[in-house]
């Protein structure tokens, strides 16, 4: 598993597709089987109205991206138009010297410095919920905010995902009063990352953007947290980096022999279903 | 209840603001812009000092060019607490310049035919900016401004004047907090202590105008709007009258123009302004 934190320019699809491509053979050389890129990690995040401008450029590159991708799987994050006008914030999952699939994000922060749901049509779990069969396992794949709410993790994992690969664009929020020697938005991230873990008993990859986009600023900190709650790789904060580590799906298993995991009470869906 | 002031949520971790901000001067400054460093005017007040000290921290000294601008309404003490923070610096001779400015400003005053103290204030505080462009253009530098959170936020600037720069890298810090990073980084603790001031007329101070310390101000502020307790509330909490929160928030709503580009009235089906929405680094 390669962790690809990178920093991207926003609106240079082609300079960000050739960074893409060194790193996808970076990680092809160290041996990893998949390497994850964060969101929207061909576009940049920031995009405001950049964002109806990238997606034929989006579509080229991940084809591109895809042809480098016979022996190894991506995931890149890109602005999606399955429909004249309609747009998507999306992961394109790689393999096979194909684009596999594009998942869309379902949550789309647009609040403080978010503006997602004015330009991005959001995904329908009914109709774009994927598990994404790997030759080392299934893969589900959220983007940011959608770690922020129990379902879309939920969903994936009691739908067969034993990996979930979590892409962000996390920008610094809170570094002037620290929470346990870091910035408020690393620490609420990690809490985060090792409840999906905890509470499914999955490994939970998560990798987030470095570098700057106009006021904000993106911290990185991605990392591999394995089903007992325990980060077992980490990039820098603040920095790009590259990570590339071990998994071992077999701690699935053993993991929730231990854990409440096999319970699913359904009637509590039924609950918020009617709320 | 407890009522202390200033605030415990206006403290900051000074190292780590320290060592963002001059990371971010940096890759704003050179590589983002493409420029090899800053030009600031320091008055001698904490805002300049506390800013011209991060800038040398992240640009260095021989990127940082450094003028004071004085007129006849300037203290001559803030003069030599210029000269202070320049020895202490270490700026070269060549970055550092004073510029008496009152020459233009009695010039201009002149022309537009007014003696009003705050019309020939905001004349020298324009006079500043334009003479800070053109160095900045002479060494191929952007013009780093010195706003805080605090005076920014009240409107308690020149429209053009003082904010006419290219950056403001301590603007998301109040006054408050200003002092807290200015200890941090060594900035004599006379010129910490220094009741602020515009200098914009002899024997001018921020607090008197404003009627309200820096604390005091900085605590209201903080509670309505980054904490967004309601008016009844940030009163209730700090213990004051409620008339000081509303005068303090009326200062805020009467100078929004004033953190906005310019009116345009539409026309079209895309103007610029709330639908011409790219972000700054769009290239």
């Amino acid at each position: 598993m390669a962790l690809a934190q990178i920093s991207t320019r926003i609106g240079d699809v082609e300079g960000n597709k050739e960074k893409h491509l060194s790193f996808i053979r970076l990680a092809r050389e160290r041996g990893a089987r998949l390497v994850v890129f964060p969101e929207l990690s061909l576009t940049g995040y920031l995009l405001r109205d950049v964002a109806y401008e990238v997606p034929r450029a989006c579509s080229e590159a991940a084809d591109e991206l895809a042809r480098e991708c016979k022996d190894i799987y991506a995931v890149v994050g890109l602005v999606h138009e399955p429909r004249p006008g309609i747009i998507s914030n999306a992961a394109a999952i790689l393999g096979g010297g194909e684009v596999r699939c594009i998942v869309p994000k379902f949550y789309l922060p647009t609040y403080g410095l978010f503006e997602e749901g004015r330009y991005f049509k959001p995904g329908d779990p009914l109709r774009d919920l994927r598990i994404v069969e790997t030759d080392f396992g299934p893969v589900g794949v959220l983007i940011c905010e959608d770690m922020w709410h129990p379902e879309p993790a939920e969903a994936l994992v009691r739908s067969g995902a034993e990996i979930i690969i979590c892409i962000a664009s996390s920008p610094l929020r809170g570094l002037n009063r620290p929470v346990d020697n870091k910035p408020w938005i690393d620490y609420a991230w990690s809490a985060l990352i090792a409840s999906v873990a905890l509470m499914y008993n999955v490994h939970v990859v998560f990798v987030n953007r470095a570098g700057h986009e106009d006021e904000e600023f993106f911290w990185g900190g991605s990392r591999v947290v394995a089903p007992d709650g325990v980060q077992i790789c980490g990039c820098g904060t603040m920095e790009e980096d590259f990570r590339v580590c071990e998994i071992d799906l077999t701690e699935t298993a053993r993991s929730r022999r231990f854990s409440s995991f096999r319970i699913h009470s359904r009637e509590f869906h039924r609950v918020l279903q009617d709320l | 209840m407890e009522r202390q002031i200033p605030i415990p949520e206006l403290s900051i971790d000074a190292e780590a603001v320290t060592a963002y901000l001059t990371r971010r001067l940096r890759e704003y400054v050179v590589d983002y812009a493409g420029r090899r460093g800053g030009v600031i005017g320091l008055s001698g007040g904490i805002d300049s000092a506390t800013t011209t000290y991060l800038a040398v921290r992240s640009l260095g000294r021989e990127n940082v060019y450094v003028y004071a601008l004085p007129t006849s309404a300037t203290p001559a003490g803030d003069l030599k607490d210029v000269e202070r923070i320049v020895a202490e610096l270490d700026i070269p001779p060549p970055n550092f310049g004073v510029i008496d400015i009152e020459a233009a400003v009695d010039g201009l005053a002149r022309m537009v035919g007014s003696e009003d103290r705050v019309v020939r204030g905001n004349i020298a505080a324009r006079t500043r900016m334009i003479i800070l462009h053109a160095k900045a253009a002479m060494h191929n530098c952007l013009v780093i401004g010195t706003s805080d959170k605090s005076e920014l936020t009240i409107g308690y600037f020149t429209k053009y004047g003082d904010a006419g720069v290219d950056l403001m890298p301590i603007a998301d810090l109040y006054k408050t907090q200003v002092r807290y990073l200015a200890k941090h980084l060594w900035v004599p603790g006379d010129i910490v202590r220094k009741p602020p001031s515009p200098g914009l007329w002899p024997g001018q101070t921020a607090e008197e105008e404003l009627g309200i310390p820096y604390e005091l101000l900085d605590s209201i502020l903080y509670l309505r709007f980054d904490a967004w307790l309601n008016e009844e509330e940030v009163a209730s909490r700090l213990g004051i009258d409620l008339s000081l929160v509303r005068r303090v928030v009326s200062m805020v709503k009467a100078t929004q123009h004033k953190r906005q580009l310019p009116e345009i009235f539409r026309l079209s089906q895309r103007s610029h302004g709330s639908d011409w929405r790219y972000p700054r680094e769009w290239r």
